[in-house]
């Protein structure tokens, strides 16, 4: 019998005054042999790549079943993450599995009694304050928890909209997300809540057509400001955490990311070659900066190529 | 035209519009029944003879005369179906054992096309007496009018009960015309004219149908049409059914020229309108089309075709067009697609047009037009009117009109081997003025995917193996039949197949020339069989022997045991799913061997490439893969992991080749158009990367920072400094940590990466 499976609380390690980061993924209740492997194979693969970001492999193994995914597994899961929760930290809750909804409440069907969206948010509310919260609702019946879970530190996404109660794609898209490079959309090395969530909602809708099948699930998702969740490092990203040098570079990097953001919003205004030729200038400086940085990972042993250099 | 499935066209099931009360304008037609009432007979004489206002004004008081089978006929010949639908249901419960009021309320359903309805109560009429006439010559006629089956026998027995009914002459003169049995549909014809001049009833079917066969004799039927309109100087049926045989033959042009004096003669027939309509929609000329498919709608009964046409025609603004000048076509496709699926579909016709040009010594006058529709229902509106066929393809002359991969689930058909099926059939009826048969153009255009088309492979499946088994192939002489009057259920798919088999098996023993040669000598007047002859001086019946002798060859191991093979498939399934991979390897091997021409999903090549994967085999996953594609196997899942074979291999030119072929079964999709632009980029081959990188930012893929980035180095690569930069910075601009982007950047700029 498969261990029940709880991916961890994984500490921020490193860098003194950053923010830790807990993430816990939970693999539902399959019904059947093969999807239970398969909710499983996600949740190791997504528990795998938030190590990446939490720098800290306190994350339980992947596994799943009955022993170690029941409802109070689950709970006393989420009252230990709330316990060691700062003001400034993120939590990430990720649920894999099937979902239901019973005509006023949403149902995470796990082992024993089905954890409910009330009770879910009960305790993602005893997180500290200035805790920001992620919630990734993979399952089919999810769609109600957008606005049963909405809050002003929360963003949630979900799989499906009120009502659509087939088996859900998304989950395992999320999944892939956080190991591709193909859905780091700036490629700076990491993938966000925004990119993974673009990446796995834009597969689902290739699935349905590449099938020629009306659509059975959209995702959505609700709450300010997605990008500052990152939920997976690529290539050499997370070394970004651990060395000063890098880490200090990093912030000149958002630094001249921020103006290349700036000049974009003048986009509309500016005349074209006025424009391109500013772009110009701010990108050559980013490309000068990445130079020193693929230097100095060279230092460290990361072989040349690049830190964000995937293919 | 390409047939994915049996071609059944959608029943009609519409109820009638009212119209004003009005003219009798030939709506109903001819009724030969000798049991219809005499004062009606009194107003068709009117009518039949081009006396509209007398006839109208002797039908009108029959709408107040006491048989209400009368009153119905009345309103029907006044051409308001909606008073006499209603009519029609009194003549019915006023005298429910009757079959005639059933037959005839189905004639005004047959009138108006609505075959489903009118079926059903000539059948109830049969219930009441199986032997009514009336009623067994309406079921033929829709049978005729349906392309439904073999009728003869029927046809036979009707003549053998009573040899004087006109119908019967009429409907098997016209069953001899569809046949190409000019001499008997004469002598049908004429008898039907003497009885008509005998039992006093209008000739004008009868002399419409001799018209009818000059025309297909390529002969002047001005005597003929002349006899018609002294009788009757309002007659359009007879010019509205000399333009629909030229349809049949597809004639466009030619039955243009009849449909517009129909529509001179009897202006105010929605019927002739309609058809007027349609033909000109098959001719390219939409905006022409619209007025007269207005008028049908708004003049005549409810017609499916017509307003499905002209919901079409007010949807085409979202559609543009992409015109060549040399080799001359125009691109016709939605939008969208047009800057995705467009440069593709380009890049074939490139190739195709002096290819074909070449091979039948013929070019195309004017451009040759290509309509793609993502929506399947739009393309069968635009062919015939109707949603729900079963075709993927359909040609008239210069005009090519053919579904989007969009518009099916991926992989379900290869649009670029149904591209050049459709510009072969743009050849063969362009060399013969559309007189080829039927059989030997789509005979050619299978030829053509098989030989030349971006897929070649004889495609060949067990169902056609087993009809040829049961002697069900027909003999060359009589092909035509298998497609215009299928006698079992997949007889249109059997015949697509064995012409095919045929044309190939004449190139084989004659060469390609000799083949061209029957095509050209093809002109109205020459049958099958006279070709044969002439020129592969042959009997049509040692032609047929010879073809035989060449099928017993070709699939010798499977006929001599038919049982073998599906049993091998099945255990090479079961063993490669037990992940048992010599067992596996072996049975699909010796599938493969007893049967190659398979190829379709599931076949044997890719059971045996996954057992080889499955033992470690990669190069002979590979080899099984290449056989497979080699055979004509094209599915673009499968091409893909053929593809990453070869690139775990190195072979990566190769890879490039089967990816680039994948283009032509799967294009709108963002999977390996980077992948095939990075490849293409690594062979030199700076145009071919730029098309697809292009493609896939007109894809709006997730990534834009890469697909710009692979437009950056094609533009580069093909000496555009400016593009280049441009989309260089689009990329960055996008992602500013885009380490190759940045790496290139600096190379351009001069500062290069370090």
């Amino acid at each position: 019998m498969r261990s029940c499976f709880i991916a961890l609380l994984a500490l921020a390690a490193a860098l003194p005054a950053a923010a830790a980061s807990q993430v816990l993924v939970v693999a539902g209740r399959g019904g059947e042999a093969q999807v239970e492997q398969r909710f499983t194979t996600w949740t190791q693969q997504v528990a795998k790549a938030s190590v990446t970001v939490t720098g800290d492999a306190l994350l339980a193994r992947g596994l799943a079943g009955e022993k170690d995914a029941d409802r109070e597994k689950i709970l006393a899961a989420l009252r230990t993450a709330a316990q060691n929760a700062r003001a400034g930290d993120r939590f990430v809750l990720v649920l894999l599995g099937h979902g239901s909804f019973d005509g006023t409440d949403y149902r995470f069907n796990n082992w024993g009694d089905d954890l409910t969206g009330t009770e879910l948010r009960g305790l993602l509310d005893r997180f500290p304050e200035g805790v920001a919260q992620l919630v990734v609702a993979g399952t089919s019946a999810s769609g109600s928890l957008a606005d049963s879970l909405a809050s002003p530190r929360r963003v949630v996404i979900v799989a499906t909209k009120s009502g659509e109660r087939n088996a859900a794609r998304f989950g395992g898209f999320w999944a892939e997300a956080l190991g591709s490079s193909d859905a780091d959309k700036d490629k700076d090395g990491d993938v966000t809540a925004q990119e993974a969530y673009e990446y796995a909602n834009r597969k689902v809708t290739e699935t349905f057509k590449t099938d020629a099948a009306i659509a059975t699930e959209h995702a959505r998702l609700v709450g300010a400001d997605p990008g500052r969740f990152v939920v997976a490092r690529l290539g050499a990203a997370a070394l970004f955490a651990s060395d000063a040098q890098l880490g200090a570079m990093r912030t000149q990097q958002e630094g001249i990311a921020q103006r290349i953001d700036q000049l974009r919003a003048q986009k509309a205004q500016l005349p074209e070659d006025d424009y391109y030729n500013r772009l110009e200038q701010v990108v050559l400086e980013m490309a000068r900066l990445g130079q020193r940085i693929d230097a100095r990972l060279v230092q460290l042993g990361v072989p040349a190529g690049g830190s964000n250099d995937t293919r | 035209m390409t047939h994915a499935e049996r071609p059944v066209l959608a029943a009609l099931a519409l109820g009638l519009a009212a119209l004003c009360p009005a003219v009798a304008t030939q709506a109903a037609p001819i009724d030969y029944d000798t049991r219809r009432a005499a004062d009606l007979r009194r107003c068709d004489e009117q009518l039949h003879h081009g006396r509209v206002d007398a006839a109208n004004a002797c039908y009108q008081p029959l709408l107040r005369a006491t048989s209400p089978l009368t009153r119905a006929e009345a309103a029907f010949a006044l051409g308001d179906l909606r008073s006499a639908n209603d009519l029609f249901r009194d003549a019915v419960a006023a005298d429910d054992r009757a079959p005639l009021p059933r037959v005839r309320w189905g004639r005004m359903f047959l009138a108006a096309g609505q075959y489903g309805d009118a079926v059903k109560l000539f059948q109830e009429a049969l219930e009441r007496d199986k032997n009514d006439t009336g009623a067994r010559l309406a079921m033929a006629r829709v049978a005729v009018e349906r392309f439904d089956g073999d009728i003869q026998e029927e046809l036979d027995q009707l003549l053998k009960d009573d040899a004087n009914l006109i119908e019967t002459h009429i409907i098997a003169s016209r069953l001899a015309i569809e046949r190409g049995r000019y001499g008997d549909a004469v002598s049908e014809a004429q008898r039907a004219q003497q009885l008509a001049v005998q039992q006093k009833q209008p000739p004008l079917e009868a002399i419409a149908l001799l018209a009818t066969v000059e025309v297909m004799r390529e002969r002047d039927p001005a005597a003929f049409i002349k006899e018609a309109l002294d009788y009757n100087p309002r007659y359009g049926d007879m010019f509205v059914q000399l333009g629909y045989f030229n349809v049949i033959r597809r004639l466009y042009r030619e039955a243009d020229a009849w449909f517009q004096r129909g529509a001179e003669v009897e202006p105010e027939s929605a019927t002739t309108r309609r058809e007027y309509g349609l033909n000109l929609m098959r001719l390219g000329r939409v905006q022409e089309a619209r007025p007269h498919l207005v008028f049908a709608f708004n003049n005549g009964p409810k017609n499916v075709a017509t307003e499905n046409t002209l919901n079409l025609i007010d949807s085409l603004d979202k559609f543009d067009t992409i015109k060549v000048a040399d080799p001359a076509m125009n691109l016709f496709l939605r939008k969208d697609e047009l800057p995705t699926l467009g440069p593709y579909v380009e890049t074939l016709m490139r190739r195709a047009l002096p290819e074909f040009a070449r091979r039948y010594g013929y070019t195309p006058s004017g451009p040759v037009t290509i309509e793609i529709y993502p929506d399947h229902d739009d393309f069968a509106v635009r062919t015939a009117g109707l949603p729900g066929i079963g075709l993927l393809g359909v040609t008239f002359g210069n005009l090519v009109i053919m579904d989007s991969p969009s518009g099916r689930k991926r992989g379900e058909f290869h649009w670029g081997s149904v591209l050049w099926h459709e510009m072969a059939h743009v050849f063969t009826l362009g060399v013969t003025q559309n007189r080829v048969p039927r059989w030997f153009s789509e005979g050619l255009s299978v030829y053509e995917e098989w030989v030349h088309g971006p897929t070649p492979g004889v495609n060949m499946t067990p169902d056609i193996l087993e009809a040829y088994a049961k002697d069900l192939f027909l003999p060359v002489a009589a092909l035509d039949e298998g497609f215009l009057r299928p006698r079992y259920e997949n007889q249109v798919q059997v015949s697509y197949q064995q012409a095919g088999l045929i044309c190939y098996f004449a190139a084989q023993r004659w060469g390609f020339p000799r083949l061209a040669s029957m095509l050209r000598s093809f002109d109205g007047k020459v049958t099958t069989a006279d070709a044969i002859r002439k020129v592969f001086e042959v009997s049509p019946e040692e032609f047929d022997k010879q073809f035989n002798a060449f099928m017993r060859e070709r699939y010798s191991a499977y006929i001599a045991d038919p049982k073998r093979w599906p049993d091998l498939m099945e255990r090479a399934h079961r063993m490669l799913t037990a992940k048992n991979w010599k067992e596996a390897r072996d049975a699909a091997q010796a599938a493969v061997t007893l049967f190659p021409d398979f190829t379709s999903s599931g076949s044997a090549y890719e059971v045996l490439a996954d057992a080889e994967v499955g033992a470690g085999n990669a190069a002979g996953a590979i080899a099984a893969l290449q056989s497979w594609r080699k055979a004509g196997g094209w599915d673009p899942t499968v091409l893909r992991e053929l593809a990453a074979l070869l690139l775990e291999a190195k072979k990566d030119a190769e890879a490039a080749e089967v990816l680039a072929a994948v283009n032509y079964g799967d294009p709108l999709v963002t999977e390996g158009h980077d992948q095939l632009g990075r490849l293409l980029l690594a062979q030199n081959k700076g145009a071919d990367a730029l098309r697809e990188y292009q493609v896939l930012l007109k894809l709006q893929p997730a990534d834009t920072a890469m697909a710009n980035f692979g437009l950056a180095r094609s533009y580069r690569m093909t000496g555009d400094a400016q593009q280049a930069r441009r989309h260089l910075l689009d990329s960055l601009e996008t992602a500013p940590n885009y380490r190759p982007a940045q790496h290139l950047l600096l190379e351009m700029t001069g500062e290069k990466a370090q």
